[in-house]
């Protein structure tokens, strides 16, 4: 067993120096893919993340009529504290208030023909569960003295899909490149296999094992798996060291980088694996 | 040792290498394979190496059934097998030593056994002082005797010789003969398959000749041409 092993080792490092252009182009292949399986995963990750904040601070905004009345006023605010939709009790924002803020919002030009009584006045909620919002909004809408309901569902929902199909693309892009990397790893498992075809005669006729045979060259491909993944994993802790919206809600933990880092890997081992293992079939005849 | 029982091979392309061929060799035993080109000679030492299995037919060998024998136990077959080839089969990036030394390596014999047994073996072959060599620095004759340690540093029971001097003068083809002699006299049973006729006549081993893929003549202590008279065997 310690010499398979010693001799494994052996002709696995040999094999992938003497191919190491080859070697280098199918590392290469892997790393590159595997950075982009990788940053897609992370970009999942922390897209998810971030809706799961933007959905908690999801505010309804129940604005009022400017010219309400008392009575609907305070039917309206019965309703609101007695909705089990709503998450704690919502605050009343007062016309002046609103006032206020369309001064910070709108340029001078508009908010300078504003009037603090032409404003509406408002209830800000928080719904009991993000989803809550649409519930709530159908509910208010149009009830007497309601002026409009809003929240900012859509601009989430808008960010979500973007950032699904910028996720697709990564990673059909990923999958072509992890496809054309196994092709790489073949082919460098041929040459390889090519280059040692008298040696390979020599051992099926002095009675090597099939395993015995077989065996560098397996680990060759699991090597140059390993070798991609490593630089993809490097890749991925610089984008992740040097995240440019890092101390947001889309700064992924460490151990997020950790999980997607053991995904890289393992995808790395396997792919490097897949290619060997074809190589063998095809081409080493044991 | 060695038994065929109605053996026949047909190869893919339609050519019949071997018709119903019975034969029997006993352990120790020296056997001339004579035969014109195509006459199924190299068939019969594949089919005891099992690069091949027979169509029909059975093959003893080592008390085992060879053409049903699974895949994964030929290679603990071929331990037993040694073979030696008419183009020498040398690896030319290794040395002498290492030449030999691979048949142990890639069989798992632990370096102390390697190192122990290599200079052993080129002693014996005559080489010893050429270990740190490269194939390409030998003479064809050596390089033969290269292949033969190789063939014989496993001690296997049986040894296939595939025309090993074909290649070879007559003085370098004397000595890989007495070398296989010698060889046969520690009690491995040699089938050498030759178109050697001096040295079939000189051995007076027995010879077994085929024509076109069907044994013809099986004689001991016989010489290489049909005409010789001397007794029959079966």
């Amino acid at each position: 067993m310690r010499v398979f092993i010693r001799y494994a080792i052996r002709e696995t490092f040999t094999n992938l120096w003497r191919n190491r252009l080859m070697t280098l182009a199918a590392v290469l292949t892997v790393a590159v893919s595997l950075s982009l399986v990788g940053a897609a995963l992370m970009f999942k990750q922390s897209a998810s993340q971030a809706s799961v904040v933007w959905e908690q601070q999801t505010k309804v905004t129940v604005w009022m009529s400017p010219k309400v009345d008392a009575a609907e006023l305070s039917a309206v605010q019965s309703q609101l504290s007695t909705s089990p939709y709503i998450h704690g009790t919502c605050t009343y924002q007062t016309q002046q208030q609103s006032y206020q803020q369309a001064l910070l919002l709108l340029p001078e030009a508009e908010s300078s023909v504003l009037r603090p009584q032409d404003m509406p006045s408002a209830y800000l909620c928080v719904p009991s569960v993000p989803t809550d919002a649409s519930i709530l909004i159908s509910t208010f809408s149009g009830q007497p003295g309601v002026y409009k309901v809003t929240a900012p569902t859509n601009a989430i929902h808008h960010m979500q899909q973007t950032i699904r199909v910028m996720q697709f693309v990564a990673i059909t892009l990923a999958l072509t490149l992890l496809v054309s990397a196994i092709v790489l790893i073949l082919n460098t498992i041929r040459l390889a296999i090519f280059s040692r075809r008298r040696e390979v005669s020599v051992m099926k006729l002095v009675g090597a094992t099939n395993w015995f045979i077989r065996m560098p060259y397996i680990s060759e491909g699991f090597m140059q798996g390993l070798l991609g993944s490593g630089v993809a994993v490097a890749l991925l802790t610089a984008l992740h060291t040097w995240y440019p919206l890092s101390g947001n809600e889309f700064h992924l933990s460490t151990s997020d980088l950790v999980g997607t880092s053991i995904v890289v890997v393992l995808v790395g081992v396997l792919i490097g694996s897949l290619g060997s293992a074809f190589a063998i079939r095809r081409f080493l005849d044991v | 040792m060695i038994r065929f029982e109605n053996v026949s091979k047909t190869y893919k392309n339609g050519t019949v290498a071997l018709r119903d061929v019975s034969l029997n060799i006993e352990k120790g035993e020296f056997v001339f394979l004579v035969g014109s080109s195509g006459s199924g000679k190299t068939t019969c030492l594949r089919l005891l190496l099992r690069e091949e299995t027979p169509d029909s037919g059975r093959i003893l060998e080592l008390g085992r059934d060879i053409g049903s024998m699974r895949k994964s136990r030929v290679p603990y077959l071929r331990r037993n097998i040694g073979c030696v080839f008419q183009d020498f089969r040398l690896l030319p990036t290794k040395t002498v030593f290492e030449n030999v030394a691979f048949a142990q390596e890639v069989i798992g014999r632990p370096r102390s056994t390697v190192d122990a047994q290599v200079p052993q073996i080129l002693e014996l072959v005559g080489l010893a002082d050429k270990m740190n060599n490269l194939p390409s620095e030998l003479s064809g004759g050596e390089q033969q005797r290269v292949a033969v340690a190789r063939a014989f540093v496993n001690r296997p029971l049986v040894l296939l010789a595939d025309e090993p001097t074909g290649n070879l003068d007559p003085t370098n083809s004397e000595q890989i003969m007495n070398l296989l002699d010698r060889i046969n006299k520690t009690g491995t049973t040699v089938v050498m398959a030759t178109h050697d006729k001096g040295l079939v006549d000189r051995m007076r081993r027995r010879v077994i000749e085929l024509d076109g893929g069907e044994l013809v003549r099986d004689q001991l202590r016989g010489v290489y041409g049909i005409d010789d008279p001397t007794g029959g065997h079966s």
